[in-house]
């Protein structure tokens, strides 16, 4: 009976480890920053899949 | 993750008035946050001045940034040899840049 | 300024709706009435109010930020300015 605690108990989600540190740094706004940067992280993603957009200038002006 | 340790508050509140001065760090940090949040949102499709390491200026349309202000997608825009329809910005390269409202 | 995008937000924030002088790298200077300064890149959102309904918009990236200067506290009129630009909802929805 112990054994399928050794397989699932040690998963850590991600979206629940962002949550709480959303948490951490933004008290009881965390909701509403989470969710805005979320749409708007979601946002970049969709663009960068669909225009796949190339870095300019190709090499970094600031090192 | 990398981002927050970069980003917490150093210190574990251990007592009360450092409980209410991590509450004001959070109250803080929530509104500095929504603001630039929203200004960003604010300058989705319009024209974009950028000032770059370099004494490189280049005018593009705004597009997206991801929120770790890294990179910002541009359409439109204007080299000093000629225009290229999408790219991508590293934000490391910008001094400021500046749009109207 | 040395240390810029190591402060704390309630630091920044002592720069809210106040008129300042930045001045960046290679000695560029910007004025502005602070909108807000980023707590994840340290950049600052610069306003200034032509006349009429307009107003331009800078932001100078924190890791170029060499010194900000104070040049006029805040006021009233200006401070709900700069918060109806930028809200859908008006001024109230940035109030906690």
């Amino acid at each position: 009976a112990a054994g399928w605690r050794t397989i699932t108990a040690p998963q850590e989600r991600p979206g629940e480890r962002r949550s709480a540190e959303m948490k951490r740094l933004y008290g009881e706004n965390a909701a509403r920053i989470q969710a805005m940067e979320t749409a708007m992280q979601l946002n970049f993603d969709r663009n960068q899949d669909r225009i796949q957009p190339k870095y300019w200038p190709v090499i970094p002006l600031k090192l | 993750s990398p981002r927050f340790i970069a980003l917490c508050p150093t210190s574990i509140p251990s007592s009360a008035g450092e409980g209410a001065c991590i509450e004001e760090e959070q109250r803080s940090r929530s509104e500095l946050r929504e603001r630039f949040l929203r200004t960003l949102i604010k300058m989705s499709n319009k024209p974009v001045n950028f000032d770059m390491y370099e004494g490189v200026q280049v005018r593009a349309k705004f597009g997206a940034s991801d929120i770790d202000v890294l990179n910002f997608q541009v359409s439109e825009l204007q080299t000093p040899i000629g225009v290229q329809k999408e790219a991508l910005l590293r934000c490391h390269d910008m001094i400021s840049f500046s749009f109207d409202v | 300024m040395h240390g810029w995008c190591e402060r704390k937000p309630p630091e920044w924030s002592t720069y809210l709706s106040k008129l300042v002088k930045v001045t960046a790298h290679s000695n560029q200077q910007y004025e502005g009435w602070v909108f807000t300064v980023d707590p994840v890149s340290a950049s600052m959102v610069l306003v200034t109010l032509p006349e009429g309904d307009r107003a331009h918009v800078r932001v100078v990236l924190g890791h170029a930020v060499e010194s900000v200067e104070v040049l006029q506290e805040e006021n009233k009129g200006n401070t709900l300015r700069l918060a109806s630009l930028f809200l859908a909802h008006g001024a109230e929805a940035l109030s906690p």
